[in-house]
């Protein structure tokens, strides 16, 4: 500060009318700030009712120059006040600081602080000035830098490649990971039209929504392109493209983010191409199954002939130990090769067979199926079954799987104990599901839980016990796309809870 | 495949001759056995696969001499399967009605399906043939 301006601030000293107190003192409230003034000769400080607000003391408080010093911490502001104060009373030097300031209250505050020297014959007899809290402006400017400093930080390290380009499609800024990815410097970039590093077949995907942004119908798009690095490779990219517009809403330039897909894709058509393996794996498999069941069928089916010719034509050869074992062998050659190929033509079975299916309809179905053993057994049927409920089915699995689960259910009682078959049925958000509840023999989930829908695996020493019933009912139920559980007991009884698709 | 109203065998009471198309010669050896002990037809006459059948159905049929009731026709052969071989059939113009099975060892579903789809095809007999279901074509063709 020159000699000029301290005089002409010195020539204006005031000699205020007490209106004209009330006004000032006011407009000090209105804006947050106070006066002070300290008279050099008596060390007499005094600061308007503003500036002890500021300091959070009361309107009766006397400041003194010592206390006044130790309201900015101790370090570099309070440092930063006295230097600028004696370079003012020292050199006539007015000041101008922002500092922080903790007031009576203990709360951290930052303060602008204005100070102007008077001098009388070359002697600084008086400093006064302004005191400002400026806490919120400061506090706001702090904000503002740390999210400009987040948003740096998220601009140079994102995983994603992020551009700023111009409205003339030109780059103005790139971010590392857009450089690593298009295996360009940020310098090479700068500049270059951003259509040149588009792969030519995917020039025109977005064009339409970039004149719509412009145009400003459309603030944003996203939309899967693929770019070419500087070295030639295909990078494909999903591109989420903004536009920045200025206080008048004219556009400045796009914000362009890209994700780099390259590894999603890739693992896409790895997946695909799994997919497409084990599809013809799949066929070639059911085409083996196929060929190999009809195959050995017409071999047993000659052995079959053949042994019933002999036994018509040469009876007397049939009368020995062997010829009875050949034909049950023969038999249950035959019986295989036939359950084989229905469990083969299960899993062919398409889709479009599946329709949605009264499940109380066949449940009494089932039922009426094996009246005879029920009869018999006096077993006791409950069924709890709504009327309304379809579950979606084929429905000679349906009736299959319900007649199966029904006949085992009778198959497998306790010899001494009045058999008891619940089904109950409950439709749930996400599937119908039908508990097939018996208080039959159990079976012991410990041992057979692993195999218990395993081929030929028996579990009870029973005469029709073949080991092929749940298998293929197992088949049936997966190929409709339902599923089952278990839950047993032995000596107790068994629950089978099939969960079927619905519409 | 539509039922068989044969009204001038009415007063006939056994099949006259029976053609039998198949590949297998255990078969065709039990066939034989099986059609001779249970009196089934007077004669027969055998085709290893589907072209040898055309090749000399096409005259007899043409010729109208000596023309089979019955034909029971496998499906897996070389050369000509059963399938091309009733494509063939069926363009055949004939004037006596023939009774025409298929005997296959197929259980599969994909078939019984397709062999319902010609109108010339009486029925499906799957494989090992049997008395029984020998004496089923009986009583159809009385």
């Amino acid at each position: 500060m020159d000699h000029i301006e301290k005089r002409v601030l010195t020539s204006k000293k005031p000699s205020i009318a007490n209106d004209e107190l009330k006004f000032l003192s006011s407009i000090q409230n209105s804006i947050a700030m106070g006066s002070w003034e300290i008279n050099l000769q008596e060390m007499d400080l005094k600061w308007s009712d503003m500036t002890k607000k500021i300091h959070e003391v009361s309107s009766d408080y006397k400041p003194d120059f010592e206390e006044a010093i130790h309201f900015f911490p101790e370090g570099k502001y309070r440092n930063r006040l006295l230097e600028v104060f004696d370079r003012a009373v020292n050199l006539g030097e007015n000041y101008d600081v922002e500092l922080q300031l903790k007031s009576a209250k203990n709360n951290i505050k930052w303060v602008r602080s204005i100070g102007y020297p008077i001098f009388e014959n070359n002697k600084c007899i008086k400093v006064h000035g302004v005191f400002q809290d400026i806490t919120d402006r400061t506090n706001r400017i702090a904000d503002i830098l740390l999210k400009e400093k987040q948003i740096n930080s998220t601009w140079h390290h994102s995983p994603n490649g992020m551009a700023i380009i111009g409205l003339d499609a030109k780059l103005k800024s790139a971010n590392k990971s857009l450089c690593q990815f298009l295996e360009y410097t940020e310098n090479e970039l700068i500049g270059l039209n951003f259509s040149h590093l588009t792969y030519h077949e995917d020039k025109e995907v977005a064009t339409a929504q970039v004149l719509e942004m412009i145009e400003g119908t459309r603030d944003h798009f996203e939309a899967e392109k693929r770019y070419i690095s500087k070295t030639g490779k295909l990078v494909p990219c999903l591109v989420n493209v903004t536009m920045l517009r200025d206080n008048n809403n004219v556009p400045m330039h796009f914000i362009a983010n890209l994700t780099n897909i390259s590894k999603i894709k890739k693992a896409e058509q790895d997946i695909k191409n799994l997919l497409d393996t084990t599809e013809s794996q799949n066929l070639r498999l059911l085409n083996f199954a196929h060929i190999v069941s009809h195959n050995l069928r017409s071999h047993s089916g000659n052995l079959q002939m053949l042994l019933d010719l002999v036994q018509d034509e040469i009876p007397e050869s049939t009368d020995n130990d062997y010829f009875p074992l050949i034909n049950e062998a023969v038999n249950n050659l035959s019986e295989t090769i036939f359950n084989l190929n229905e469990i083969s033509n299960i899993n062919t079975r398409v889709n479009n067979d599946i329709a949605s299916l009264n499940l109380l309809h066949f449940a009494e179905k089932a039922i009426s199926n094996n009246r005879a053993k029920i009869l018999e057994t006096n077993a006791v049927i409950v069924l709890d079954i709504d009327k309304s409920i379809e579950v979606l089915a084929i429905p000679a699995y349906l009736d299959s799987i319900l007649l199966n689960f029904v006949t085992n259910a009778i198959k497998y009682r306790q010899p001494n104990v009045a058999l008891l078959i619940k089904l109950k049925a409950q439709k749930t958000d996400e599937h119908v599901q039908l508990d097939i509840e018996d208080n039959g023999l159990g079976i012991n989930l410990n041992l057979h839980k692993d195999k218990l829908f395993g081929l030929y695996k028996t579990f009870h020493k029973h005469d029709d016990a073949r080991g092929l019933g749940l298998f293929i009912t197992k088949n049936q139920i997966d190929a409709i796309g339902a599923k089952v559980t278990v839950t047993s007991t032995v000596n107790e009884g068994t629950t089978f809870s099939l969960f079927f698709r619905y519409e | 495949m539509k039922a068989l109203h044969f009204h001038y065998f009415l007063d006939m009471n056994k099949i006259n001759l029976t053609c039998i198309i198949d590949d297998d010669p255990i078969f065709i050896f039990a066939a034989k056995r099986i059609l001779k002990v249970s009196n089934f037809c007077n004669n027969f006459t055998i085709f290893n696969d589907g072209e040898e059948a055309i090749n000399k159905l096409k005259p007899i049929i043409e010729s109208g001499d000596n023309v089979p009731d019955i034909i029971l026709l496998d499906l897996n052969m070389p050369i000509m399967d059963g399938w091309q071989f009733l494509d063939e059939f069926i363009k055949m113009k004939t004037t006596k009605q023939i009774a025409l099975y298929i005997v296959s060892s197929s259980i599969d579903p994909v078939d019984l399906e397709k062999a319902k789809t010609y109108e010339t095809v009486t029925d499906f007999i799957i494989k090992p043939l049997s008395k029984a279901k020998l004496e089923k074509i009986t009583a159809d063709f009385r």
